[in-house]
């Protein structure tokens, strides 16, 4: 298998009749009304067959892998699952994310953040966080239309960040599906 | 010097013995270290040399060593698109006075690539036709990847922060 | 981006031709297009020293959109530069980081697993068939066709769901990691791709329909932004530019990188060096990119399931499975995020073929986990360099088709 190298081919000499510019406005009309034709045909049938989605009034469905808003996952007791271990703070490339961390008495985990806060404006949904995140507790969500009118407004903070559980089920699942894939051991490229 | 079993290197040996100062070959990249004055006559010669034909000048910059002597390095990237080889070329630049002669007339590839160099490390390059900023605008104070250029500099025209 | 327009050349006339210019008060003019122009897509200011309707000469200014892509990287880990990557060609993402992983592969000296190339190899052609039609479709709308134009964004929508489908965003795609990539193909993937790969061959079949062997269309390309292959070598440009000239010259088959030398694909190059080489060379390169896309997707359907990490834990963070149930590889993802790779001292430069060209990556280490030097080679600056060659003593309007097929795209260029 190796790459060849093709030539391409010139439309050098033009007939006359292309000198008069009949051919491609026949060929033209042709291929534009073929499409008129197609999506009138689709909105008579009831199905049009258009290509463009009517957002906000349409929305489309993001694939599974797909990046949205960071949030923190809610559990079913109300708080959050993070333990404000502070890795996606390390791992953040635009320093969005502010945690303060606290102590709890008495219950199943120690700790959890006091505040945590994710400055949307900075943010560029690049999913490093997620993939930082040693608890599943900050996954990326589906949700993009965080657009606001001012700076302050952007910051969200830990209530505005929780979303249950069950709700970032199809993300979760994705994600999940990654867990037990094996890494292939390390070959060095030259000795 | 060693050609650090690189053919390219061992043509640049013979060619210019006395102007290449170190050499080395670590990752698979030929890399020879010129003295800055035989620069252009080297540069020139690996051009125009049968069995070299470095005919492309694909990329130049520099890094700062800040601490070092000299502080800058000059680094050239050759490319022969009739031999399929490559090359890097580094060449020492004191921070006074900071000048090293202009490649324009071997490569006019460089003319940009030397302003930009130019803009982004403040090396001037002693013959270039029209050594104005390239990326950034006339007014910018300092050159901004210095390592003793501090990220968080704010700039005249460059509004506040808010 | 100086402020000075020293364009105005000194002219020695004669003295017949002087009392006649004298007379008719003709005198060349400067035209400032840009910096935000209809007619370009790409942040760009052409000062146009006109005689008339000819162009005399042109200055380029750019950097409208720089903000320091080179400094940024040496403030944080080796790893945080990769969704700054995406940034550099936002038209094809995928290629930036795979040439920014496989320069600091090159540091480390690791090697990818086999998968995780075909995997990238596939994405990287997504990337550039959506580049590519980016180039056609916008250019044919800034010849004032606006049909084709639509198709060939209809067409690069179909790409880009794809991309999201297999990366989570349609342009800043952040696939790519060092020593792997993000995930395995998801489930859902092969099949659509192989639903939307005849759909976008239809609508590169309806563009080609409509334009290629147009009247106007080609009165406007040919003959116009001609460069000669030693010009195109001298200058250092890569890409479309230069093999519309003759110049066989794709790293691709040159120095096969990934697993380019295991599919099969062709080189188109032209023959004159003129606007409607490089529109053709660009249509053909987009099939053979889904050419590839099907190689990719078969191989990978027979392959199987498998790993497209290194078990490198410095380098690439372990397996979310064993982080949670392990206290060991817990302990190793804390490090890992924290410090990042720690990538032994040197220098590499690593080049890969992006839709406009070479892009190169120097890196520079420090034995550190913060980068020293990161130098990207952009391939949209240097192919810019010689458009005042290819336009001197063209009209006016030979500038557009001529600047739109060079492919400028500001993120890469200005950094």
């Amino acid at each position: 298998m190796t790459a060849r190298v093709v030539k391409v081919k010139r439309h050098e000499k033009l007939g006359w009749l292309e000198r008069l510019y009949v051919p491609m406005i026949v060929k033209g009309l042709w291929v534009t009304s073929r499409y008129f034709f197609k999506n009138l045909g689709g909105y008579l049938r009831g199905n049009p067959q258009t290509f463009v989605v009517q957002w906000p009034e349409e929305q489309v469905d993001y694939p599974d892998a797909f990046r949205g808003m960071p949030v923190l996952v809610q559990l079913d007791n109300g708080q959050p699952r993070c333990v404000a271990c502070g890795l996606c703070e390390f791992a953040c490339p635009t320093d969005c994310i502010s945690i303060v961390p606290g102590e709890l008495e008495g219950a199943g985990i120690e700790r959890y953040p006091e505040a945590f806060d994710i400055d949307m404006s900075r943010c560029m949904f690049c999913g490093l966080c997620e993939e930082a995140c040693p608890e599943e507790a900050i996954v990326m969500s589906r949700n993009v239309e965080v657009a606001a009118f001012d700076r302050a407004t952007m910051v969200f903070d830990k209530d505005a960040l929780m979303v249950p559980e069950p709700l970032l089920k199809r993300r979760l699942e994705f994600l999940r599906g990654e867990y037990d894939r094996e890494h292939a051991p390390v070959a060095k490229a030259r000795d | 010097m060693d050609d650090h079993g690189s053919g390219v290197l061992r043509q640049l040996l013979e060619m210019a013995p006395h102007s290449v100062v170190d050499t080395h070959a670590r990752l698979g990249d030929a890399t020879a270290v010129v003295a800055p004055e035989a620069l252009v006559d080297v540069m020139r010669g690996l051009r125009d040399a049968e069995g070299l034909e470095f005919d492309m000048l694909t990329d130049v910059t520099a890094v700062d060593h800040l601490g070092r002597e000299p502080r800058f390095d000059m680094v050239y990237h050759l490319y022969s698109t009739i031999r399929n080889h490559r090359l890097r070329i580094k060449a020492g630049v004191p921070e006074a006075p900071g000048e090293i002669d202009t490649l324009v007339e071997v490569w006019p590839s460089a003319n940009w690539m030397e302003r930009e160099v130019w803009d982004m490390y403040g090396i001037r390059f002693r013959g270039h036709p029209d050594l104005r900023r390239l990326l950034l605008y006339d007014e910018f104070e300092g050159h901004p990847l210095r390592k003793d250029y501090p990220k968080e500099r704010r700039q005249p025209l460059v509004g506040p922060r808010n | 981006m100086a402020s000075e327009p020293h364009l105005l050349t000194e002219r020695t006339r004669d003295t017949a031709e002087d009392d006649l210019e004298r007379d008719l008060h003709t005198e060349h003019q400067v035209l400032n297009m840009g910096p935000s122009h209809p007619a370009t897509h790409g942040t760009v200011k052409f000062l146009i020293e006109l005689d008339g309707e000819s162009i005399v000469d042109l200055d380029i200014q750019v950097g409208y959109l720089h903000r320091g892509f080179e400094k940024e990287c040496e403030s944080g880990s080796w790893y945080q530069a990769i969704p700054y990557t995406d940034r550099l060609n936002y038209n094809s993402a995928i290629l930036c980081n795979i040439g920014y992983c496989m320069a600091v592969e090159k540091l480390l000296e690791l090697e990818t697993p086999i998968r995780c190339q075909w995997i990238r190899v596939m994405a990287g052609e997504l990337s550039r068939l959506g580049d590519h039609l980016t180039r056609c479709g916008a250019a044919c709308l800034e010849l004032q066709a606006m049909t084709p134009f639509l198709y060939a964004i209809e067409a690069r929508e179909l790409t880009w769901d794809l991309q999201e489908m297999l990366c989570g965003a349609r342009v800043t795609s952040n696939m790519v990691r060092i020593g792997g990539v993000k995930h395995d193909v998801p489930p859902a993937f092969p099949p659509a791709a192989r639903e939307f790969i005849p759909k976008i061959r239809k609508l590169l079949g309806d563009f080609d329909d409509v334009v290629t062997q147009n009247r106007i269309f080609i009165d406007r390309l040919r003959g116009t932004g001609v460069i000669s292959k030693e010009d195109c070598i001298r200058y250092a440009v890569t890409g479309p530019v230069l093999r519309s000239t003759g110049v066989p010259l794709d790293l691709r088959k040159d120095e096969p990188y990934l697993v380019y030398d295991q599919v099969d694909f062709d080189v188109p190059v032209g023959e004159v060096g003129d606007n409607y080489d490089r529109y053709l060379v660009c249509v053909e390169e987009m099939h053979q990119s889904l050419r590839i896309v099907e190689q990719c997707l078969d191989k990978l359907d027979q392959m199987g399931p498998g790993p497209v990490n290194v078990d490198d834990p410095r380098v690439r963070w372990p397996a979310k499975g064993r982080v949670f149930n392990q206290m060991e590889e817990l302990i190793q993802q804390f490090k890992a995020v924290t410090e990042g790779p720690i990538v032994p001292e040197g220098e590499a430069y690593c080049a890969v073929e992006s839709a406009n060209g070479e892009l190169g990556f120097y890196l520079v280490s420090d034995g550190g986990a913060v980068p020293y030097k990161v130098r990207c080679r952009p391939p949209s600056l240097i192919n810019l360099q010689p458009l005042p060659l290819m336009v001197r003593g063209a009209m006016l309007p030979d500038l557009i088709p001529s600047f739109d097929f060079i492919n400028m795209i500001g993120g890469e260029c200005d950094r």
